[in-house]
């Protein structure tokens, strides 16, 4: 089965690469501990790809390098052909932290990213109420997050994030600190979001069923050094992406697959 | 779904239903447990009045030839209200308050942009950093010499005095507050491309500011406590040196008046702070209920 995955991914990097990482390492403390050891990627345009792997893999590092949050120590990121030098609003991120920004009410921490855009008053306004809407945030739109609930809080952020319409959205653990239902709820409005937007996503999660649920394609790394075990396409999805979760546990193929992220999970785990 | 989810719920409950237990009188000293509002004022009145009677009591205990030594909160309230209506009281109370007030504004405007851009500059802050933890060991009080020296005997040298009573203290705590902001709300501004002086003052100045407020406030309560001291030295006005005057003719009536007085001035000041911060800040209200 992982040799035809691969097949398939090989087959999907042929498309247009939205962000390429070539030979990437990152060292810390003068290259006494290696983080992430020489990982390549390529990332297709309009795929959704989950980094998955026990904590401490280097899954986190990875991200933060191709949103410009920390330098690799050697290798290359690039963002449409150009390298990546620091952060920039083309690289959406959500944080697994609540960030919506505690001092501006749900709708001015929408707006706060298109100010930066310099998106006139009256575009910004609409916009900003679309996408409330579009996470069920309109009621709630002159309320500060102190009054929201902790996925109401990540809704604005998702929605803040959205709106400087970034071509590539990364997500490092977004649902991390959410209850079991919030975060149902919350993966399946991220598939819709992922629907209309099409955007290009890498999500980081411990979590193998919601790896599973949002992405097409996961990455699964090894500890020490953070390397990629397995790259695999999600091929019992036939391409789709499901409104309703429950409507995927019952295609053929998706125990096997979570079986299989199972059994390298706890490879993983015997190995440290 | 096949059978494989059974409903069980028309199953009829077996157990017989138990009387709830009994359970034991609540205790107000039972570990933990938080107390009534109302409770929770009465006794802090209590407090207050338990305060009032031992003093009378003391009062009473004292032979009368040394009763002026520890005169009653009455007279102590009398005292007060002869300074107000025919010593002019007003006027030095007005004095101090435009001495605190004046020092401590000028001592935040320097200490919040320093301890802004240390916070935010690893630099600035490596700088300054050693030189500042260092100062605020210097009791503010060996100044006095050095600023009488400079200024003579001024408000200037007040001022200043009291400027440095609070600012080394200001700058740590801020400093603090600063680098207690959350370095996810950077981040995200960050990766929506905010420029290094967007992040500065529209990220970790706002962010931090509830913070500096408390700071503040609990810095200016620091700054009353200069006072007298400040104003125990070749001072003319302001409330130390009424005391002051009134130490050399023994009436402690007016000495304890005018603690009362700064006593009081400080609480006023701490509710001040406080209501400004519930209005600047409605953000960060405390939810209730």
């Amino acid at each position: 089965m992982t040799a035809a995955a691969h097949a398939l991914a090989q087959h999907a990097v042929t498309e247009e690469a939205v962000i390429e990482a070539a030979g990437v390492t990152k060292q810390y403390n003068g290259g006494k501990f290696t983080a992430v050891d020489n990982v390549s990627l390529v990332f297709p345009k309009g795929q959704v790809t989950a980094f998955v792997g026990p904590s401490g893999c280097g899954k986190t590092t990875m991200l933060r390098m191709v949103a410009g949050l920390e330098d690799p120590t050697s290798g290359m990121i690039s963002a449409y052909g150009a390298p990546v030098l620091g952060p920039g609003p083309d690289r959406g991120m959500i944080f697994q932290a609540y960030t919506s920004f505690p001092w501006l009410t749900a709708l001015q921490n929408v707006e706060y990213g298109m100010k930066l855009l310099g998106i006139p008053d009256g575009e910004r306004r609409s916009r900003a109420l679309k996408l409330l809407d579009e996470v069920h945030l309109r009621d709630f739109a002159n309320h500060y997050p102190s009054e929201l609930s902790g996925g109401m809080k990540q809704r604005v952020a998702i929605a803040r994030t959205l709106a400087q319409n970034p071509k590539v959205l990364l997500m490092d653990e977004p649902f991390g600190a959410l209850d079991a239902q919030v975060r149902w709820e919350m993966q399946e409005m991220m598939i819709d979001i992922f629907e209309q937007e099409r955007k290009t996503v890498i999500a980081v999660t411990h979590d193998i069923q919601e790896a599973i649920y949002l992405a097409d394609r996961i990455v699964f790394f090894t500890c020490n050094p953070g390397r990629i075990k397995k790259d695999i396409l999600l091929e019992f999805k036939q391409g789709k992406r499901f409104g309703r979760k429950e409507d995927m546990l019952l295609l053929p193929g998706y125990v096997e697959t979570e079986r299989q992220l199972f059994a390298w999970m706890r490879e993983e785990i015997k190995k440290q | 779904m096949n059978g494989a989810v059974q409903n069980v719920a028309h199953l009829p409950i077996t157990a017989e239903v138990a009387q709830p237990p009994k359970r034991p009188a609540r205790h107000l000293f039972r570990l933990w447990r938080p107390v009534k509002g109302t409770t929770s004022a009465l006794l802090g009145c209590l407090g207050f009045v338990a305060f009032l009677i031992v003093w009378q009591l003391g009062h009473y205990q004292t032979p009368i030839e040394s009763q002026r030594f520890l005169p009653s909160p009455l007279q102590v309230i009398s005292a007060l209200y002869v300074l107000l209506t025919q010593k002019g009281y007003l006027g030095d109370v007005a004095v101090s308050l435009g001495r605190i007030f004046i020092s401590f504004f000028a001592a935040c405007a320097v200490s919040i942009p320093l301890a802004l851009l240390m916070g935010c500059f690893a630099p600035v802050r490596a700088f300054l950093n050693p030189l500042i933890s260092a100062a605020r060991y210097l009791p503010a009080a060996s100044f006095i010499p050095l600023l009488l020296v400079w200024f003579g005997p001024t408000d200037t040298q007040k001022l200043a005095l009291l400027f440095l009573g609070v600012i080394f203290f200001l700058v740590a705590l801020i400093l603090d507050n600063v680098e207690s902001v959350q370095k996810e709300l950077i981040e995200a501004a960050l990766t929506m491309g905010a420029k290094r002086r967007q992040i500065v003052g529209g990220v970790v100045f706002r962010a931090a500011s509830p913070a500096i407020m408390d700071s503040m406030r609990n810095m200016i309560a620091v700054g009353w406590s200069y006072l007298v001291i400040a104003e125990i030295v070749a001072a003319q006005d302001g409330i130390g040196a009424v005391m002051m005057r009134a130490g050399r003719f023994l009436k402690v009536d007016i000495i304890m008046a005018g603690i009362l007085t700064i006593g009081i001035l400080g609480v006023l000041t701490d509710i001040l702070f406080r209501l400004a911060s519930y209005y600047l800040f409605p953000w960060n209200r405390k939810r209730t209920g």
